[in-house]
């Protein structure tokens, strides 16, 4: 949608005019309006992945990101934000609603981790609530929710190209400079096909068979940064983005397992050579 | 540039913008984000689709008739129709830990439904075929005048291709839903939770 903006005057807004009736015409299916099924999914889901553990109002401990409609379901990009003054969380959980599969994720900070935030891209398969929930240090449960409108990320096809090329490869990208004991960001790219079982290989005709991360382990120096537990809602290629305190120069290593029991692991030199 | 050129509202008259001469950058614009509604030019295919199920649809089901949600709730009334859900079901995934939550939705249909998933599948499994063959036969009294209204979810080939079954089978008052569920769901009708006709895989033909 960027290209709008190269086009000048009534011409641009005959573009916006359009696009604005293109995407309401897209735009069909229920509409925020059923909370109350939502809430009692979110029941239902509280007790099938937290069983008797209740989830309080976290909107004082952490923020959920969400776009309020996504562009691409199978793309959903989420950034999750731990206020500053909270108490020290043990790690989040991200739970989809509506998803078939609902909790994308466990993720558990280590004593190297800089917790404040951290981004995921998801898969949304129908109009859903995104939650959020934080383990603080206390033990108890505090989630935030965000509506997304987003449906068929579940089915979409893991796009062009030979999903299994480079598999296991990684990319570590420093979003900070290095200092020591100073927090950094830090995002990884991973090549996997993330495939959820529920995609058509579009030559064959015939579903994929589910092959997708369960673990990815961080660490810096030794030191824990971050555990994951994934499940088949993290989008294909996934992108994590997370923070880590680097003590003195040194290696941040990954290891990746997956549902075949494959292994990757690589490690990246801190600061960057 | 005009302001007769705002007239042009709908996505679907980009020739008439070429007319006022927008030009072709702004053609080419058009065309990208009116991608997603243009649905006027999908043919029916030869025989079944198999290519993307969840992609734009054709206006027609030859030899069956497409009927919209208000059209639907008038023949509901007039009573004996015969409604097909042929939505997928969501299949719990080899690989996925035995201890993770598998918890998909339950499946909203049209009140009085019959849900036989994988019957639209354009390589159907035999198994599944003969099910979906045998349940007609059997809910319409070998009647081939009885109506059936088949459908699944908007931009669905899934029910294009069971209306196209049925029609084969002989069956002469098909009507295709091409809205599905959702279309039935904005208009403001009333839904109702289903279980499957028989849990039957993915349907397709292995």
């Amino acid at each position: 949608m960027g290209m709008i903006l190269r086009f000048p005057g009534a011409c641009s807004m005959l573009v916006a005019l359009l696009a604005s009736v293109a995407f309401a015409s897209v735009a069909l299916a229920d509409d925020e309006g059923d909370q109350a099924a939502r809430n009692a999914r979110w029941v239902q889901v509280q007790r099938a992945v937290f069983a008797d553990r209740q989830v309080l109002d976290g909107s004082s401990v952490l923020q959920l990101e969400a776009p309020p409609r996504a562009l691409d379901p199978a793309l959903v990009p989420l950034t999750i934000t731990l206020k500053g003054n909270a108490q020290p969380v043990r790690g989040v959980y991200v739970v989809i609603d509506n998803n078939p599969a609902p909790l994308a994720g466990h993720f558990t900070f280590g004593p190297a981790a800089d917790p404040r935030t951290l981004k995921m891209r998801v898969r949304v398969d129908q109009y859903t609530d995104i939650h959020a929930v934080a383990e603080g240090a206390d033990g108890k449960l505090y989630g935030v929710a965000k509506f997304v409108k987003a449906s068929g990320g579940c089915s979409a096809p893991a796009g062009a190209g030979d999903p299994m090329h480079n598999l296991g490869e990684m990319k570590l990208h420093l979003m900070d400079t290095f200092a020591a004991g100073k927090p950094m960001q830090a995002q990884l790219m991973i090549r996997h096909p993330n495939f959820n079982g529920m995609q058509m290989d579009q030559l064959t005709r015939y579903y994929t068979p589910a092959h997708f991360i369960r673990t990815i382990d961080v660490t810096y120096g030794g030191g824990i940064v971050l555990h994951v537990d994934s499940d088949i809602s993290l989008s294909t290629d996934p992108v994590i983005t997370f923070g880590f305190v680097p003590r003195a120069k040194g290696e941040l290593k990954v290891a990746v397992r997956d549902s075949k029991n494959e292994s990757f692991e690589h490690s990246f030199t801190v600061p960057a050579a | 540039m005009t302001v007769r050129c705002v007239e042009v509202s709908s996505p679907y008259r980009v020739e008439r913008v070429r007319l006022l001469g927008c030009g072709r950058w702004l053609m080419a614009v058009l065309l990208l984000i009116s991608l997603p509604v243009l649905s006027d030019d999908v043919p029916e295919p030869e025989g079944y689709w198999t290519g993307p199920v969840n992609s734009e649809v054709p206006h027609t089901v030859t030899g069956g008739t497409v009927i919209h949600t208000q059209g639907l709730a008038g023949l509901l009334k007039a009573g004996d129709t015969l409604l097909i859900d042929v939505s997928n079901a969501p299949v719990r995934p080899s690989g996925l830990a035995p201890e993770a939550t598998w918890l998909p939705l339950p499946h909203d249909s049209i009140p009085g439904s019959l849900w036989i998933p994988g019957a639209g599948q354009g390589n159907v499994a035999p198994d599944v075929e003969q099910h979906f063959t045998a349940l007609l036969a059997q809910k319409s009294a070998g009647n081939l005048d009885q109506p059936i209204v088949i459908y699944c979810h908007e931009r669905c080939w899934l029910s294009w291709n069971a209306a196209k079954r049925a029609i084969r089978l002989g069956y002469r008052h098909v009507y295709w839903l091409p809205e599905g569920i959702e279309g039935w769901r904005t208009d403001g009708f009333k839904t109702e939770v289903v279980q499957p006709q028989e849990p039957r895989g993915d349907g397709i033909k292995k």
